[in-house]
């Protein structure tokens, strides 16, 4: 693995974390959840109303209580992950209520799409595991959506996968889902399988549903995301290190509340920062800004010791083309090459988190693909490796394509790309295929090829029982 | 004319509260003519930026600054306004009630929405933020308001869109009022879906939506 490199100095790290601190502690952070604020007070910290301001030293110790890194486990083990340290986790995209087509088409997402890009995600040799809310499937009741989703990701894939943060109530089913597919809430307590997305509401507020959600994977040991979305010039300061130091603040404090309610629960510090377009308002994220708070996020989760959540093949383009491709790389690799462990949205976003694509999904797997090459670095472990007695052999003129040498290595110290065209102009122009048009073929055949893990009957059973129950009870 | 319609106008240029409201205060207290230091002012200043906005040349914080002086300098007048004094009378191109809905906590699309209905001459009541589709009724009622403009963010509460529509049906106020909707995660379908007189991606096509209902 690549050295990550750092993109603050020590003194710029620490004015930043100063500059948080003070703002957790003179200007304090609203938390409208009933249940989080007696937390607080029971760990005495002053509050007011719905407002709680944090002492520094009290934060510093409970974010020191986090593990620096924790596996999450799948339903096969071969597809555990450990996130933290030197590891980088792709996934899809997440919480896109419509899906762009091909052709330029817009509508809303279904459970359909739903299920499929669980499986591009299962069948990716890239993405690492299926994610959470890949799509809003807006087809299906919002008051069992989160039991629909689940259950695709169980049945369709045997990869780790995200669980519902959307309150106390919805957290609890997707951990008692998962719960069921690994053999109980002890058994997932002592080896962590679901992971969720808290988001704050920025500036400086934590709002019932995450809070509810952050509870119950705190109660029952799952690991969370505790992330923020600063817009710089519009929900926070227009400046990069004022926005820094707001989502630095923000997601100090929900750190430190999933460390009051159960010390040691795994936390992945989340960054999504990104900047307002001044003429819209809108979000923008496939930009150089994006890329600096993606990489100064997981500079901080250094600094604080827990691993990081940031960036993926973020852009604002609406179909895929050079805008989507160049936005995308530039934010997954910023990511994947200072220190990011957990890229929510690595593949099939377009247009700032909106929508998903089929054919983005492809791109940016091809993306990933060529990261995780660059990641690796250069192997120089051994004589094989080095080269040399080949070179000796060739020797000056003459050609490597015939050395052994060559045929035993190139496979693995090449990446070989499964979207991008690399033919002479005449192989090309026989169809004359652009990205977007080579994707969309791509996504169907991989689709067609896939055969979901088979799930073992007597626990697919049991799922399917308790949605059947929680269903009934929900829909009342 | 009296150069303080030329300081009122560079005011809400400058999007500069403090100063429209100053001016403000002084064109009561001299008893200068209020409509005029409308028209010749606070009006001649958001045209200005709304100009600037519609060529591109100012960004959000130009507009959303110049909406909120011009507010903030027309509640000063609004007392000698309403009573008739100055010559003519000034009129605002409709009233618009505008909020996010209820169980929905997010307002920098609602307020940017508001900020050029007011660059465009509409005169906005921001009832802010979760707010239930009694209230956004209650103030339509209050103010005259023909239009009701409602933001969502999330897809969870994209529903309170509907249930504000409903209200309306089941309170056989339907035809009184024209109701808009926004947000993230809304679309033209959605819109149509529940009823709704108009549906905007953004806030520029808000304002365009507003001038047809109108118009």
């Amino acid at each position: 693995m690549l050295p990550k490199f750092d993109i603050l100095t020590d003194e710029q790290i620490n004015k930043i974390h100063k500059n948080s601190l003070k703002i957790l502690q003179e200007i304090g952070v609203e938390f409208s959840y009933d249940p989080a604020i007696e937390v607080f007070k029971k760990h005495g910290q002053r509050v007011e109303g719905h407002r709680v301001f944090l002492d520094p030293d009290f934060v510093e110790n409970m974010v020191e209580k986090a593990p620096a890194q924790f596996t999450l486990h799948a339903r096969n083990p071969e597809h555990n992950l450990v996130c933290g340290g030197e590891n980088v986790i792709y996934m899809p995209g997440y919480g896109a209520p419509f899906v762009y087509d091909a052709d330029g088409g817009k509508r809303d997402a279904t459970m359909a799409d739903y299920d499929n890009f669980v499986k591009l995600a299962g069948a990716s040799k890239n993405i690492h595991m299926t994610g959470g809310t890949v799509v809003e499937p807006t087809d299906v009741s919002d008051d069992i959506r989160h039991l629909k989703m689940a259950y695709s990701h169980i049945i369709n894939s045997d990869k780790c996968f995200m669980g519902s943060s959307s309150g106390y109530e919805f957290a609890r089913d997707a951990i008692e889902l998962t719960a069921l597919l690994h053999g109980g809430l002890d058994v997932i307590k002592e080896k962590p399988a679901l992971i969720c997305l808290i988001n704050s509401v920025t500036p400086l507020k934590y709002d019932d549903r995450m809070l509810g959600g952050l509870m119950a994977y705190a109660e029952a040991g799952q690991p969370m995301v505790i992330a923020s979305l600063v817009m710089a010039g519009s929900t926070g300061p227009a400046t990069m290190a004022g926005a820094l130091s707001l989502q630095n603040a923000e997601v100090l404090a929900g750190i430190t509340l999933t460390q009051c309610i159960n010390p040691g629960t795994p936390v992945v510090y989340g960054s999504t920062s990104a900047v307002t377009d001044m003429s819209t308002g809108s979000l923008s994220i496939g930009n150089p800004e994006n890329a600096l708070f993606t990489s100064a996020s997981a500079q901080f989760s250094r600094f604080y010791g827990v691993p990081c959540r940031g960036g993926g093949g973020l852009t604002d383009a609406k179909t895929v083309d050079a805008q989507a491709g160049y936005e995308s790389m530039m934010v997954l690799f910023a990511a994947s090459t200072t220190g990011v462990n957990f890229v929510l949205h690595t593949a099939g976003i377009l247009q700032y988190y909106m929508a998903m694509s089929y054919e983005k999904f492809m791109v940016d797997d091809e993306i990933a693909g060529m990261v995780l090459r660059y990641l690796k670095g250069f192997d120089t472990e051994s004589d094989e490796k080095m080269a040399y007695d080949v070179i000796e052999t060739v020797g000056p003129g003459g050609h490597f394509l015939t050395q052994k040498h060559t045929r035993k290595n190139f496979k693995t110290e090449f990446y070989r790309p499964a979207l991008s065209d690399r033919q002479s102009f005449d192989g090309w122009s026989k169809d004359s295929l652009d990205t977007n048009q080579r994707a969309k073929l791509k996504w169907q055949e991989v689709l067609a090829n896939y055969t979901p893990p088979e799930l073992d009957p007597a626990v697919k059973e049991k799922i399917e029982a308790f949605i059947e129950k929680r269903s009934k009870e929900l829909m009342k | 004319m009296n150069p303080i319609f030329e300081e009122i106008k560079d005011a809400i240029v400058d999007g500069d509260e403090d100063l429209a409201i100053e001016l403000a205060e002084r064109v009561v207290a001299e008893k200068i003519d209020p409509v005029q230091a409308v028209q010749l002012g606070f009006i001649k200043g958001i045209e200005e930026v709304g100009a600037a906005w519609t060529s591109g040349e100012a960004f959000l914080p130009d507009v959303m600054m110049a909406a909120d002086a011009m507010k903030a300098g027309m509640d000063v007048l609004e007392e000698v306004l309403a009573a008739g004094e100055g010559e003519g009378a000034y009129e605002d191109k409709g009233k618009i009630v505008l909020g996010t809905v209820e169980g929905d906590i997010h307002d920098i699309g609602k307020n940017i929405v508001g900020a050029l209905l007011t660059s465009a001459g509409f005169k906005v009541y921001d009832i802010g933020i979760d707010q239930k589709a009694e209230e956004f009724v209650a103030k339509a009622d209050e103010v005259g308001a023909k239009i009701i403009a409602a933001s969502a963010l999330l897809t969870t509460t994209m529903k309170s869109q509907k249930v504000l529509v409903e209200y309306l049906d089941d309170n056989n106020l339907r035809d009184k009022y024209k109701i808009i909707i926004g947000g993230g995660p809304t679309s033209a379908k959605w819109g149509e879906d529940i009823g709704a007189d108009g549906w905007a991606e953004t806030a520029d096509e808000a304002v365009e939506l507003c001038k047809q209902l109108l118009g």
